[in-house]
């Protein structure tokens, strides 16, 4: 291969370099996420008032499946696993590529293939009306076309066990001389954790879904009662992966933040191993939580006291996180730059999404607010503020090195506030609800409650202004920002010790490693 | 490290029998979740203060003062991983441990407590009473503990009751459970909490609490009553009770299906092209097979319904009153 970097569009579709797959991969989840964020504000608009104001109960049905399934399978798992993974991996152990580049590639199609298969779920007739999660006999039963829910998951499936077979592989053989185990970028442990449960969970999800296309339009039985089977059988092999996704999202999440505020704390991560060791509990214990989302589906008592203790004691090894991150900015030399706004949000924020968490790990808690807004307020305080809040800093903080460019830190500063309060206020009214008992994925929600619905609604236009606002801020820079140089945060990580934007093969001569990327104030160096 | 662990021990030991007693006082669930919600209230409002302060604090305290400065070199302690380690375990196991309780009381039915069958379908509750009475979306209990066996026709659905802080799902093939303590007499709401189609947010039905004198004198005339009503009345009623009204109004506004107002002796275009008179064939095979004849521009998702003829009659008897 020579190391003349192809040009043109062409380029761009035939590539298996991982630096244009990863971009590739922002591209996509960004439409996906603007999508996800239109069919939210249809949503929040039809909630304004307790009667049908524009579309009523079966378009909303078909939005809140759409939304969910884009946010979480097309947006958060991508721009992590696809995106930031692809783009860091590489350059953060030192390695040229990754170790099957054409399978990245088919990675990529597959996932591309799989959301526009999910969008169709939403324009064709037969619109997708069986929530995310798919459960049985509904999704047998309705009109709606559920074959195409099923297909989606399958490429997706696909995808993501290809990505994550590629990565592990690239982690565990390509490392540079010198970069050992203790020497990785915490960013790049997160990423191992997450890959490691995708390569276990999704075959589990793929099989959920393929017994499902069988009961449906093969006359099959394995989630019909009445012939001997178990509806709630989908609910225990669904979940097994769909918790442990929440997972996939998080670790590598925590591994952004470790980046983040090493960086502009000009000071090495706090607690290294602590923080390496906390992540791999997470990976594990995070398969053994999945029946909390059963607390009342009526399996047995004792399976719902066990699933609670696995699940609440992931609380010990998240707060370890966080509180180690508190221990980086103690005596640092802090810079509050775009991306660090976006991490220290985080922290905050976070931990309310954790505290509620708690609560709906407590089984006799849950009992009361299980399937309400309560759970509802909860993922998207973990999802929406903490976690795509801190994807779009992620963005910012690794942006002069993908592009050479610097973003305007002014509007990136503004577009933080303005989502911070807008989700922070939108979410509030939720909990209330949640706690009065009011299920979610209703179209209509009771008179008494509507001023609280009006304030959620603004609020949540308002959150959606600073993430169109954030996004236009990245777009213009890239065109038009100032020259940032290869290191404009003066980080010590491997990534930045390389031209920006990297050149097609990285590293011209692979680097011997002799120490870890967070030496910052070193004695002596 | 031996005093340690013996300390320890102990110290769980008697976390774990306090809790126990301090739930197990109190006789109804409901009651008991507010303690639990209480607790965890505060601890957490606690945790998120010792994240949030030392935060904000940090960032002043700390905020760059030259360009080219660096933090102090510190690689961690093992002294504060342990802390940190050590008193989150313990809140999660009081936590925990009350939690634990609290599921004891929520799934352990007292002995005297009133038992009523429920089943639910898409949209609605059937309740089955062992009086041989049976109620569509209307729980009508005697003060004092109650226990709902639940089971679903069809799909999966939820019985929730906020006020008594239950709910379990209904699941067809598998009969589920649960109980809770009416104190007092009362109305309060039933929603469905899992979805289970376009209905899903008009599943509601109403738990009514009566005094035991009441009920008796309730289950008494239930019989009489209902064989007294004229067809349109019983009729009234069973649209009302069955959910037709989640998706077909009253008032001529469109939901999810085409609104019974002047529906009676109209016409309607079918998804073929074709058109057919709404008479009383029509209304029969419709609430029978639903999908047989699909009026343009609906999605068929409606479920037949297996009524007695003269349930048929009488709602189309009621239909024909609406103008």
């Amino acid at each position: 291969m020579s190391n003349e970097e192809p040009k043109g569009l062409k380029a761009w579709l035939l590539t298996t370099d991982h630096k244009k797959i990863a971009i590739l991969y922002l591209y996509t989840a960004a439409v996906f996420f603007i999508v996800a964020l239109l069919l939210a504000v249809l949503m929040r608009t039809e909630l304004l008032t307790s009667d049908k104001l524009i579309f009523g109960p079966k378009l909303y049905n078909v939005f809140f499946t759409i939304h969910g399934a884009a946010m979480v399978l097309f947006w958060m798992i991508p721009v992590l696993l696809g995106f930031f993974a692809n783009y860091l991996i590489p350059l953060m152990i030192g390695a040229r590529d990754v170790a099957f580049p054409r399978l990245n590639s088919l990675s990529y199609w597959f996932y591309a293939a799989s959301g526009v298969i999910a969008v169709l779920g939403l324009l064709l007739p037969g619109r997708l009306d069986i929530g995310w999660t798919g459960y049985p006999p509904y999704s047998i039963t309705t009109e709606a076309n559920t074959a195409l829910y099923i297909f989606a998951v399958h490429l997706l499936g696909a995808s993501s066990i290809g990505g994550a077979v590629n990565f592990i592989t690239t982690i565990i053989t390509m490392r540079a001389p010198g970069m050992t185990w203790g020497r990785l970028n915490l960013a790049v442990w997160g990423f191992f954790g997450a890959f490691i449960i995708q390569l276990i969970g999704v075959p589990v999800l793929a099989a959920a879904v393929t017994l499902l296309l069988f009961d449906r339009y093969l006359g099959t039985n394995f989630y019909d009662a009445a012939q001997g089977g178990s509806p709630v059988l989908y609910q225990h092999l669904f979940w097994f992966y769909a918790h442990p996704a929440v997972y996939v999202v998080a670790l590598p999440v925590f591994g952004i933040v470790s980046e983040i505020i090493s960086t502009f704390s000009r000071k090495k991560v706090f607690g290294y191993t602590s923080m390496v060791v906390a992540i791999m509990i997470i990976t594990v214990l995070g398969f053994e939580t999945w029946i909390h989302h059963l607390y009342v589906a009526g399996v047995a008592n004792w399976s719902r006291v066990i699933f609670m203790w696995a699940t609440i004691l992931i609380g010990v090894p998240t707060g370890i996180k966080i509180f180690n991150w508190l221990a980086t900015l103690h005596k640092g030399s802090i810079r509050l730059t775009t991306p660090m706004l976006y991490a220290l949000g985080f922290i905050s924020l976070f931990t309310i999404g954790g505290v509620t968490g708690i609560a709906n790990g407590l089984l006799g808690f849950d009992i009361h607010v299980h399937d309400t807004h309560w759970v509802v307020a909860h993922f998207h305080y973990v999802l929406a503020l903490s976690m795509t809040m801190l994807c779009i800093g992620g963005v910012y903080f690794w942006f002069p090195k993908m592009t050479g460019r610097m973003y305007n830190e002014n509007m990136g500063k503004l577009a933080f506030w303005i989502t911070l309060l807008g989700s922070l206020v939108a979410f509030m009214p939720h909990f209330k609800l949640g706690l009065d008992g009011i299920p979610r994925r209703y179209w209509s929600i009771p008179e008494v409650y509507s001023s609280m619905m009006i304030i959620s609604t603004i609020f949540s236009y308002i959150a959606i202004a600073g993430f169109i606002l954030a996004i236009y801020n990245l777009i213009v820079s890239a065109i038009n920002g100032e020259k940032a140089g290869d290191n404009p945060w003066r980080a010590k990580s491997l990534e930045w010790s390389i031209p920006s934007p990297p050149p097609f093969y990285n590293f011209e001569k692979i680097p011997v490693i002799e120490e870890g990327p967070y030496e910052y104030g070193k004695p002596g160096s | 490290m031996y005093r340690f662990v013996i300390t320890a021990t102990t110290s769980m030991a008697v976390l774990f029998f306090i809790f126990f007693l301090t739930v197990a006082e109190a006789v109804d669930p409901a009651e008991s979740w507010q303690k639990h919600y209480n607790l965890w209230f505060i601890i957490s409002i606690i945790i998120w203060l010792t994240v949030t302060v030392p935060l904000v604090y940090f960032v002043f305290r700390y905020k760059k003062k030259r360009e080219d400065e660096d933090g102090a070199y510190i690689e961690g302690s093992t002294f504060l991983e342990i802390t940190w380690t050590g008193i989150p375990i313990i809140i999660t196991i009081v936590l925990g441990v009350q939690s634990w309780a609290l599921f004891n009381q929520y799934r352990k039915v007292p002995q005297d407590a009133y038992e009523v069958r429920v089943e639910g379908f898409q949209y609605g509750y059937e309740m089955i009473y062992s009086e041989g009475i049976k109620t569509l979306n209307e729980l009508r209990v005697p003060v004092g503990p109650v226990k709902l066996s639940m089971i679903s026709k069809d799909v999966i659905h939820n019985f929730a009751i906020p006020k008594y802080k239950v709910r379990e799902d209904m699941i067809p093939g598998r009969m589920t459970y649960q109980w809770f303590l009416a104190k007092e007499p009362g109305e309060h709401m039933v929603y469905c909490a899992e979805l289970c189609g376009p209905g899903h947010s008009q599943m509601l039905a109403k738990v009514i609490v009566m005094e035991k004198n009441d009920f008796n004198s309730w289950v008494e005339s239930y019989k009489i009553e209902s064989s007294a009503l004229s067809p349109e009345e019983r009729g009234k009623n069973l649209v009302k009770n069955l959910g037709c009204t989640s998706c077909h109004s009253l008032d001529g506004e469109e939901i999810a299906g085409a609104s019974f107002k002047g529906y009676y002796g109209g016409a309607s275009i079918l998804e073929d092209g074709s058109t057919v008179t709404v008479d009383d064939a029509y209304i029969e095979e419709s609430i029978k097979n639903p999908k047989a004849k699909v009026v343009k521009g609906y999605d068929p998702f409606m479920q037949p319904y297996s009524l007695p003829d003269e349930d048929i009659k009488a709602i189309t008897a009621y239909l024909k009153t609406l103008k």
